[in-house]
């Protein structure tokens, strides 16, 4: 049995302050601030706040909660998200899915800035991920009791695939790209080698970060539906690769910001 | 990671205390490849022990004393002895030494290591340049909250060692006439060698040597932007579909044998670096 006390308090805080439930939720990463934009916000919680809630350290990253509506359905939305290589542990990363499932999320949103592997991509494009690769060594230990009805997913529906369908045919009337493929799921921080480029490409990576795997991981064991997207950020070409630059990762997500926003209100437009 | 800075006071502190001047690099060895410190004239010699925050070796065939002097008249800090993931401690420890050489003033790291062969095409007793690395180990030394003082949050590794420092060693390896090659490093965690299966995997994606070392100090060493060269030893032919069991005290007696090349080419860089 483990001490769900942690967990009801920061769901009784969070119930003061915001007494609505919600069937989305959306974890927003680098390239994803048009969404955050679109919500028509209610109240925002910063993490500091929130009883047991972890704190946000990495730089760039505002650590609140944003509670409100978008396509005219209730969100939550996480502004500043949890890595690994900032030192939390699972069970810390873990902490808000319990929160999000608890407050009725029965679909995660997740987006993420990524290194793109495949030669095909272009710096900017999306990617909807169909499925990932884990080397993050970790044990991912899932909660021993779901406090809510939650049905655990198992690994090969992880990602939903109506969803995936859905919003590759969104890319396609709307004319943007869509990737659909493989995310390789990193410790970080550093950057990866030029033979880690290769080796990650090699087993079937399409492209490469430092998040995104544990939260599908517990949000799937939690029993929620994850819709994931990539911005390919830049693409790594190992054999005449470059170092990697802040601002092109900033350039790329300007470009994807509206599309990635526009998937997430589709999805949600055809779910309700 | 926020009390590393002041642990590496503290050791850098303690050093000086015992030898004053400015090293220009430093140098870890591997298994059985520590006699390269024969090489040094020795100013200062201390134990692992003495030293704040640092960790003790264990490993077989580790002696544990950082020895301070100059080799060829270039001031250098060596660790003779090394520390290992599969000792148990955090890499955070294991690469404290790597950040001393820093604020000690080198900019150049030396790293040696005794490595399984993976490339068929290489020979027992062979060098190799390490010219990239693939992590494996599941962990990396920079987890945590990130010092900025210390280095960057995010470290580019387009060129984890430095390729003019390799070309110079294989230079130096063709005048010498030394078997040199240049490939990738894999660190696994240990302390078990691989399976078959294992070593089959490896090559795969892309390795030609395999290791329990190296990766971590390089880590650090590029995020404290320290140039690096790395050197491995093939002590130990990994091919996966000939695998005989390994044998260590026949590692070491090949890693014995092979040090005296390593060691001019060690000598060889280091000469350039003078002036």
């Amino acid at each position: 049995m483990e001490d769900s006390q942690p967990l009801d308090a920061a769901l009784e805080f969070i119930a003061s302050r915001w007494g609505k439930r919600s069937q989305y939720g959306v974890i927003l990463g680098t390239g994803a601030g048009d969404v955050a934009e679109q919500i028509q916000t209610d109240i925002v919680i910063p993490y500091s706040e929130i009883p047991g809630f972890p704190n946000a350290t990495a730089l760039g990253h505002r650590g609140e909660l944003v509670c409100g509506r978008l396509a005219n359905a209730n969100i939550i939305a996480m502004r500043g998200r949890f890595h690994l290589y900032e030192g939390y542990s699972d069970q810390q990363v873990r902490f808000p899915l319990q929160i999000m499932r608890a407050l009725g999320v029965e679909l995660l949103f997740i987006s993420n800035a990524a290194g793109g592997l495949n030669p095909y991509f272009e710096s900017g494009q999306l990617m909807v991920l169909q499925s990932h690769v884990d080397l993050m060594f970790r044990a991912w230990k899932q909660p021993t009791t779901i406090t809510t009805a939650g049905r655990p997913r198992t690994r090969a529906d992880i990602y939903d695939r109506n969803l995936i369908q859905l919003s590759m045919q969104h890319a396609m009337s709307n004319d943007f790209v869509l990737h659909r493929g493989v995310y390789a799921g990193l410790l970080g921080p550093t950057y990866e080698t030029r033979a880690e480029y290769r080796f990650l490409r090699r087993i079937g990576a399409d492209v490469a970060g430092m998040s995104t795997v544990p939260e599908v991981v517990f949000a799937a064991g939690l029993g929620m539906r994850v819709l994931a997207f990539s911005i390919v950020a830049n693409v790594a070409k190992p054999d005449v690769l470059e170092p990697t630059s802040g601002q092109e990762v900033i350039d790329a997500a300007a470009v994807a910001a509206p599309r990635l926003c526009s998937l997430v209100v589709n999805a949600i437009q055809h779910t309700q | 990671m926020l009390d590393l800075f002041d642990q590496v006071n503290d050791a850098v502190e303690f050093i000086r205390g015992h030898w004053k001047e400015t090293p220009r690099a430093g140098i870890i060895l591997g298994t059985g490849l520590g006699t390269l410190v024969d090489q040094i004239e020795v100013a200062a010699s201390i134990d692992y022990a003495d030293i704040p925050h640092f960790a003790q070796s264990t490993a077989t065939s580790h002696e544990g004393r950082l020895i301070c002097g100059t080799i060829g008249g270039l001031p250098v800090l060596a660790m003779q002895g090394r520390f290992h993931m599969y000792e148990g401690y955090e890499l955070k420890k294991i690469t404290l030494p790597v950040r001393v050489f820093k604020a000690m003033g080198a900019d150049l790291l030396v790293l040696s290591n005794a490595c399984g062969g993976l490339n068929p095409n290489y020979k027992l007793g062979d060098i190799m340049l390490i010219d990239d690395q693939i992590n494996l180990m599941g962990d990396n030394p920079l987890i945590g909250i990130n010092d900025d003082r210390l280095g960057p949050r995010f470290p580019d590794m387009s060129e984890p060692y430095s390729r003019k420092l390799v070309d110079r060693a294989l230079r130096i390896a063709r005048h010498e006439d030394i078997v040199a090659h240049k490939g990738v490093f894999v660190a696994v965690a240990g302390p078990n060698l691989e399976t078959a299966a294992e070593y089959r995997f490896l090559r795969t994606i892309g390795a030609d040597v395999v290791g329990m070392s190296t990766v971590p100090e390089t880590i650090v060493a590029v995020h404290a932007g320290l140039r690096v060269v790395g050197f491995s030893c093939v002590t130990d032919m990994c091919l996966p579909d000939a695998l005989k069991p390994a044998n260590v005290d026949e590692i070491i007696a090949i890693a014995n044998a092979a040090e005296p090349k390593l060691t001019k080419l060690v000598m060889g860089v280091l000469a350039e670096e003078q002036g």
